[in-house]
């Protein structure tokens, strides 16, 4: 199958879990006990973090297989994630401070993970504008995975900042040792892999689409062959005018 | 290993005698170190206890703030004499990461020695051992991404980047820091969280180091 039928496959299968979390999360799904309406957000939020969570491991991957084959190809992969896994994330935080709002009564606190995934946002902006300091193409790549690398060390903080910290964040819901049943209603649960769904089909797709762009700006750019030569300039040397 | 170790030791009072002559550091870190203290209590202040239970994070935020300016001099003084080059044929890469490890983790740490006493005296806070231990291991891991960014960005344009980078990934040691130097704390808990940043830190940026001295 070639790229772009990937491309249309995905953005079609996308595009219908996207329409099938929409009418799991407003209407099927209750809304909650304690939270009301809002809890409809963790609908998004969650699976957005959690995509974000796999393009930063997409980084490192991709980072370490740059610095192991120089190929540019890898540092532009490892680029696309980046840029999705940032956009994701600030979306996460976006949503989550819509939802705390209306249930914690504020749109920010210090919470450890709070606090630790703005700074996993602050350090793939970073690795994003280690891009472009120098002009060789493999420069930049090195310098973007040694940060890559370094980078993903902050992710396993975030996602066990909940663990071990006393937090007003809640604990993980899906991955905790009694299994998702003891923490949530089974229609809730399907909503929410529902938005799983949806929210990777969407980035996988966006991700190709920018590989694609990427990949062209970086191409040489083609030579015409009926193209007029460029005529010689001819230097005289001798008194000049 | 050996030599890894007597090279390593020949860079870092190398780095010793360069900060001796110009006094980069000193000049650059003491000043600031003083100001923030004296501006963060100022803007903190005048209650005492406000004061006192404030002044560990602000020892620990001078300190990460102070590793910008100081990241910006990790390669300074041998690209301006135009030895760089040279120096990385001599040195083996791992040689030179532990020695300019070992030197700013000396400045890091003084940094962090000073902000403690000043708060100290002008916040009337009490200091711990474990609060001291806490500034040692902090400042090492410190030092290691201090380095390891300051090799990538420190004679660039957009040096700004440097805080972007630098102020997120010390944000371990300022946490786990300020908890151990915060009297009435279990601060073994937080050791053992600056113990595993040093580890980490250091293991990357020995592994990252070499790919950086490509070019």
């Amino acid at each position: 199958m070639s790229r772009g039928a990937v491309e249309r496959v995905l953005g079609v299968l996308a595009a219908l879990a996207a329409a099938a979390l929409v009418v799991l999360g407003l209407l099927v799904a209750p809304p909650d006990a304690v939270q009301g309406q809002a809890q409809r957000l963790m609908y998004v939020h969650v699976p957005a973090a959690w995509v974000a969570y796999l393009a930063f491991a997409a980084v490192l991957v991709c980072s370490v297989a740059y610095l192991v084959r120089r190929d540019l190809a890898w540092d532009r992969r490892a680029q696309a994630a980046a840029e999705l896994g940032v956009g994701l994330t600030g979306l996460a935080i976006m949503l989550g401070s819509i939802w705390g709002r209306p249930v914690w009564g504020v749109w920010w606190t210090w919470d450890p993970r709070l606090v630790t995934t703005v700074v996993l946002l602050l350090v793939y902006v970073g690795y994003l504008g280690v891009r472009g300091l120098a002009v060789d193409a493999h420069v930049n790549a090195r310098r973007a995975a040694v940060v890559g690398v370094a980078g993903f060390v902050n992710v396993p903080l975030v996602h066990f900042s909940v663990v071990w910290w006393r937090t007003l964040h809640q604990p993980p819901t899906v991955l905790r040792p009694a299994g998702p049943a003891s923490a949530i209603e089974p229609v809730m649960l399907v909503a929410l892999l529902a938005g799983v769904v949806a929210f990777t089909l969407g980035a996988g797709w966006l991700y190709l689409r920018r590989l694609r762009v990427l990949a062209r700006r970086a191409a040489p750019p083609p030579v015409s062959v009926g193209a007029r030569p460029v005529p010689s300039v001819t230097v005289v040397r001798g008194d000049g005018e | 290993m050996v030599s890894v170790v007597s090279r390593a030791t020949r860079v870092a009072l190398r780095e010793m005698a360069l900060e001796a002559g110009a006094r980069e550091a000193a000049t650059v870190v003491a000043p600031f170190v003083v100001a923030t203290v004296v501006l963060a209590g100022l803007g903190l202040g005048p209650r005492p206890d406000v004061l006192r239970s404030a002044a560990p994070g602000v020892s620990w935020l001078v300190v990460v703030f102070a590793a910008v300016p100081l990241a910006r001099s990790v390669a300074a003084a041998e690209r301006e004499e135009g030895c760089w080059d040279l120096l990385r044929g001599l040195a083996p890469a791992s040689a030179l990461l532990w020695g300019k490890v070992a030197a700013l983790w000396v400045w890091l740490a003084a940094a962090w020695a000073v902000a403690t006493l000043l708060t100290a005296a002008l916040f009337n806070a009490s200091t711990t051992a474990m609060g001291a231990l806490g500034g040692g291991l902090g400042a090492l891991g410190l030092a290691g991404v201090t380095v390891l960014f300051g090799a990538i960005i420190g004679a660039q344009r957009r040096s700004g980047m440097l805080a972007v980078l630098l102020l997120p990934a010390g944000l371990p040691a300022l946490l786990a820091g300020t908890q151990a130097s915060t009297p009435g704390v279990d601060a073994g808990a937080w050791i053992a969280l600056l113990v595993a940043y040093d580890l980490i830190t250091l293991a990357v940026a020995w592994a990252a180091f070499p790919v950086l001295l490509e070019g």
